[in-house]
């Protein structure tokens, strides 16, 4: 009788398991029969398009299984799997054969591979007949949620089309990989990209508030208000340095550092460099400016011929007196020095982003006894800088320079309105520091940016 | 009207770049790399205006022959040389020009060049710097007013804190060393990173909204 | 080579092109011999079409800002170079201004919200567990208040619209203070590694090359 009853259950059992075979591949069947009883599934499995992204991303979240961490302790980790259309196969085949060809083939194959990734959200609504499920990632015990990424490179075999129907289920499984227990399927839910990224509205709140800050101050400045700066040594320091150039007879050195044109620190050494060129054409003395980069060397020319145009000697202006030297970093400050070594010029002026060579910029100046006023955004070259030079403009100082030397109300007035900016950090970071003895998280999170 | 298209080309992209900050959506990302390639390739089209600009001042110093008039001549010679390596290469069993493919970059003068003339010079360069900032601090040591022996100070403390030499000073050096690396050096650090990167903000406001146009030049 | 010679008369008929577009016939024949000039003009037009073949053939779109770059070398044409300056400029300035404004303004200002008494737990607690130790909580409450004390008179140094006295004045000095032993912490710790670095070359010199020490 006991005999009967075993043969029957076995004969149940391969039914069951032939059936599941001829539907075609499937997630492993977890009614195998092992020591380890079968854990309970996740539950409220839940998917939805990933926030805050250029889409191509889904994201799962689930309740743990009883069994993680309580229970029997069994589930080691979960297993997620994506239900993927027979179709993806042939476009993988085309990707693979795209690879090898050349030529005509290539664009052949290039049209075929574009026309089947058209066909992909097609495919994706065959659910459930034409396809299977294909496991796509782990999560180990503990995690409750998982990302599905794809790329955005339709030549990738990684890529995840947006606007597509895309089914889920996550598996809970033990030491033995047999022994798993499936979830509900989740979907169908689709990925798209976001128009607003809702983790950096903290940056938009800054963004407006700074512009508003700034038009107010520099509307308020048109309108005549008086604006006192205090007085900063490195800018009172050029004119002397100039005069000193021009009495003995000796060329100033101004160098633009190694930044590109679009550098905020080389751009407020353009200004500077207008308002140095504007004084050495009124005196007559002779200025070199080298460059390390074409675009930067190109500005130079435009700023130092329009300062001579403004003191009214267009005549003495020349291209050469802004050349380029070479972008390449040690060749530059060779050469930078050889010409300080060789023309011995009375003033240096270094304005910009530096990096490495900075000391030895100084330095070599300092050998050839000219007065030295540096000024840079790069707080690792300050030290150096400090050291080895006469006059040093911090970090900020060389941006506000430009306003010092021109002594213009709009420029003043945007000096106004960073100050008033500072003026609001120090509050900030009072209250920060209640907020963060009193664990007022609210607040501290306020300014938190989580993508 | 020529000073007004490229102030509104600068105010176009400015805006631009600041709202696709805030935008993840692919086409504003696919914008945003397009303008990005523009840059690199203005760049290189710059170079060849870079490169002029030098081989102009080199033939002038040479032609007027001013005091140090060989340098030019080994600028050049350098520049002509690299550029005759990195055009030449070796295809299809014979040698030739080749402007449109990296033959040049295997060529064995252009990486002999390379690897014997230019990466030595560059470490040497490097490497001179130690020489440098043994006199430096030999000029800046001399503890003119409060703030400059502040700076002594503190650098000789963190120059050797790793000193076997020192007993037990040592331990107290080292320990004040990395407590002064530690606390105000990040405190001094962050209050310049805030200033600056205020600077910057304004600077970037400015620049976008035509306030500061020392760039462009005139007329 | 029959490509290479085309190339070559391809690139030799697109620099005459180009000179007759920025006349600079005109121009160079003022200053100098017409050969040199030519010569010059060629080398850097040269230039530029064998990059650009090499890079972008297949998109003439690019081109085009790059061209207007090049314009500058042209007297009357000159001021169409300020065009790709000026996008440029704009683009990135629109990138770092949101940039940083994020990493140098709003995360360094949050790292700055640190609490007054790390792991408070009673003025008991701290005095029966009070030690000098690096990992201790004295040590790590004096850093908070060193912290935050050293970022606030750092930033009351910069402010530029407002003179520095009285109050004011002593926290800006604070700050300078600050300043000078960070700079000079950082020269300590960079003379070490430059002093690496020369040791480094002098190992090369004297053990791999000349074998004189081990």
């Amino acid at each position: 009788m006991k005999c009967k009853s075993l043969v029957i259950l076995l004969f149940v059992c391969g039914f069951f398991a032939l059936a599941a075979a001829e539907e075609g591949s499937g997630p492993p069947d977890s009614t195998h029969v092992d020591s380890i009883p079968p854990p309970t599934p996740v539950s409220m499995l839940t998917a939805r398009d990933s926030e805050n992204d250029h889409g191509h991303s889904v994201t799962l979240m689930w309740e743990l299984s009883t069994d993680d961490g309580a229970g029997q302790n069994s589930v080691l980790s979960y297993e997620i799997f994506r239900w993927v259309p027979f179709f993806m196969d042939t476009l993988q085949s085309i990707r693979d054969s795209l690879a090898g060809a050349e030529g005509t083939i290539a664009e052949q194959l290039r049209k075929r591979r574009d026309q089947a990734i058209a066909m992909i959200p097609g495919a994706h609504k065959s659910y459930p007949e034409q396809g299977g499920w294909r496991k796509i990632g782990t999560a180990l015990s503990g995690q409750s949620s998982y990302e599905d990424v794809g790329v955005k490179d339709r030549g990738s075999p990684d890529y995840m089309a947006d606007h597509t129907d895309y089914y889920y289920l996550v598996d809970a499984v033990t030491a033995d990989p047999a022994i798993r227990a499936p979830s509900e399927i989740v979907g169908p839910v689709q990925s798209f990209g976001q128009f607003f990224n809702t983790g950096r509205i903290p940056v938009f709140v800054a963004v407006l508030v700074f512009g508003l800050l700034t038009i107010l101050f520099v509307t308020r400045a048109r309108r005549g208000a008086e604006l006192y700066v205090r007085p900063l040594a490195g800018i009172e320091a050029v004119d002397d340095a100039i005069g000193r150039a021009t009495e003995m007879g000796k060329p100033i050195l101004y160098v633009l550092g190694l930044g590109s044109a679009a550098d905020i620190g080389t751009i407020a050494s353009f200004t500077i460099l207008g308002r140095v060129a504007k004084r050495v054409a009124e005196y007559q003395t002779k200025l070199i400016v080298p460059c390390y980069d074409p675009i930067v060397m190109t500005v130079a020319q435009e700023t130092v011929k329009a300062a001579f145009l403004d003191a009214g000697r267009p005549d003495d202006y020349y291209e050469d007196i802004v050349y380029f030297v070479t972008q390449s970093q040690f060749a530059y400050v060779a050469a930078v020095n050889g010409t300080m070594l060789r023309e011995l010029p009375a003033t240096n002026m270094y304005m910009g982003v530096f990096f490495a060579e900075s000391l030895i910029l100084a330095e070599t100046g300092a050998l050839a006894g000219s007065i030295q006023i540096a000024g840079t955004d790069q707080v690792a070259q300050l030290p150096f800088f400090i050291v080895a030079c006469d006059y040093t403009l911090i970090g900020e100082e060389l941006y506000a320079a430009s306003a010092y030397l021109g002594r213009e109300p709009i420029l003043l007035g945007s000096l106004k309105a960073q100050d008033y900016a500072k003026a609001a950090v120090i509050i900030l970071a009072a209250l920060g520091l209640l907020a963060a003895s009193l664990n007022w998280t609210a607040f501290i999170n306020l300014f938190s940016v989580t993508s | 009207m020529r000073r007004q298209i490229p102030l509104a080309l600068v105010f176009i992209f400015g805006v631009f770049m600041i709202f696709q900050y805030f935008v993840p959506h692919e086409s504003s990302e696919w914008i945003y790399e397009f303008l990005l390639d523009w840059i690199y390739i203005i760049g290189i089209f710059a170079l060849a205006l870079g490169i002029w600009s030098l081989i102009r001042v080199s033939v002038a110093k040479i032609k007027t022959r001013k005091s140090g008039w060989g340098y030019p001549v080994i600028t050049m010679a350098g520049l002509f040389l690299m550029i005759l390596f990195g055009f030449t290469g070796y295809r299809d069993g014979s040698w030739g020009f080749h402007f449109m493919t990296a033959e040049g970059l295997s060529n064995p003068m252009f990486r002999n060049f390379f690897d014997y003339i230019m990466i030595p010079i560059q470490s040497t360069m490097f490497a001179l710097l130690a020489f440098f900032i043994a006199s430096a601090a030999y000029r800046a040591f001399r503890a003119r007013n409060v703030l400059a022996s502040l700076l002594l100070v503190a650098a000789l403390v963190v120059m050797l804190r790793f000193n076997p030499y020192l007993g037990p000073f040592g331990t107290i050096i080292a320990d004040t060393a990395s407590w002064l690396l530690n606390v105000p050096n990040l405190a001094a650090k962050r209050a310049i990173i805030i200033g600056i990167g205020l600077g910057m903000v304004g600077t970037a406001l400015k620049i976008i909204l035509g306030i500061e146009r020392g760039y462009m030049g005139k007329g | 080579m029959r490509r290479t010679t085309i190339i070559a008369m391809a690139v030799v008929l697109g620099l005459f092109i180009l000179s007759w577009i920025l006349r600079s016939a005109s121009y160079v024949t003022v200053q100098e011999h017409y050969l040199i000039g030519g010569l010059k003009v060629t080398f850097s037009a040269f230039l530029t079409l064998a990059i650009l073949s090499f890079l972008y053939k297949d998109n003439p779109f690019y081109k085009f800002l790059g061209i207007m770059l090049l314009m500058r070398l042209s007297r009357n044409r000159g001021w169409l170079a300020r065009w790709p300056l000026a996008f440029i400029v704009g683009t990135t300035a629109g990138l770092n201004f949101v940039r940083y404004l994020r990493s140098d303004f709003m995360e360094q200002v949050s790292a700055t919200f640190v609490p007054l008494f790390v792991d408070w737990k009673g003025v008991g607690y701290f005095i029966s567990h009070f030690s000098l130790s690096a990992s201790g909580q004295f040590v790590a409450i004096v850093a908070n208040w060193v912290i935050f004390l050293g970022v606030i008179c750092g930033i009351i140094y910069f402010f530029f619209s407002k003179e520095h006295k009285g109050v004011f004045g002593a926290a800006s000095r604070v700050g300078i203070w600050v300043l000078m032993i960070t700079f000079g912490a950082s020269f300590g710790y960079t003379v070490m590694g430059r002093i690496s670095l020369l040791v480094g070359r002098i190992t090369f010199l004297f053990r791999d090359w000349l074998g004189w020490i081990s």
